[in-house]
């Protein structure tokens, strides 16, 4: 598993909270989909290896599970994601 | 008001001929299509009034709140541009205007994705349930649904004289959306979505025949 894989995994927790918000008329899709899509990002042991980007994870999910809006959720996602990015060059 | 009409192959070559008409950059106008044919698209292009534009703004206290904080985010960015608020436009739309704003676009629209995401949480308490604010960088967001409504054109005429499905590429919901509602009043043809985010793709193929 590389940091590129933690931020693919990121990317797609993303689209699925702006799928959403943008409401793009096919798809439904759950809190509990957005939630295992966080989950399978903190699976990852690279999240570990950057500051603070298990923290940003989560906070994303505590955020999913308080019925927190989308953008709150998608926001602390994007954290993640620079964080990781800052944190892995070449990613 | 100034506008004119443009006539192209294609809806870009269509806006192109009308600001060229008017002596005007993209980023000043409002775009409404005419008409979209396999042959020929025509277009109006009306040139939006920067003090109108100001004048309209105080009116809606939201708006000008979200855009007082966009420009307050964007100077603490280093970056230098123009916030306005859309006239008429509903939802709330901020239009960032300025020189080599790429970055603020990133990529397949992620940053700009990113301060929408920002800007909703930072005015979110004074904004009603289910109500958003829209943040567009030099109109990227109408500019990406004009070319995916083109894309969803160009696709039904294919699909209706193959009769073969097309699958377009990986799109972001709003394109998506933008392709089903191009699609949704042509009785021939249908759309629907496969896949997972944040691949997941459009289908364009033939609509069956109803039972009976």
């Amino acid at each position: 598993m590389t940091a590129r894989t933690a931020a693919e995994r990121i990317r797609k927790a993303i689209a699925l909270v702006n799928a959403v918000e943008d409401g793009a008329g096919d798809e439904e899709i759950t809190p509990t989909e957005i939630a295992e899509a966080i989950r399978d990002c903190l699976e990852l042991s690279d999240v570990d290896r950057v500051t603070n980007v298990r923290r940003y994870l989560g906070e994303a999910l505590d955020a999913v599970s308080d019925g927190m809006p989308a953008d709150f959720v998608a926001m602390t996602l994007y954290a993640a994601l620079g964080a990781l990015q800052e944190g892995s060059p070449g990613t | 008001m100034r506008s004119a009409e443009g006539r192209g192959r294609t809806l870009d070559e269509a806006v192109d001929a009308a600001l060229i008409e008017l002596g005007e950059s993209r980023r000043n106008v409002d775009v409404k299509v005419l008409s979209e044919g396999s042959e020929e698209t025509v277009v109006e292009v009306t040139v939006i009034e920067a003090e109108s534009a100001a004048a309209a703004a105080p009116a809606d206290g939201k708006g000008e709140m979200a855009r007082t904080l966009v420009e307050g985010l964007l100077k603490h960015m280093g970056i230098r541009a123009q916030v306005t608020t859309r006239q008429g436009s509903e939802p709330t739309t901020l239009d960032i205007s300025g020189r080599d704003l790429g970055a603020l676009i990133g990529w397949r629209g992620e940053t700009l994705r990113a301060l929408q995401s920002v800007t909703n949480v930072m005015v979110g308490r004074h904004l009603g349930e289910g109500e958003r604010i829209i943040v567009d960088v030099e109109r990227y967001r109408q500019r990406r649904e004009h070319t995916v409504r083109e894309i969803a054109l160009r696709a039904a005429r294919q699909v209706k004289m193959t009769g073969d499905a097309i699958t377009l590429d990986a799109m972001q919901p709003f394109e998506r959306r933008a392709i089903h509602l191009a699609l949704e009043g042509d009785p021939e043809v249908t759309s629907s979505s496969i896949g997972e985010e944040p691949e997941r793709r459009v289908v364009v193929g033939l609509r069956k025949p109803a039972a009976g």
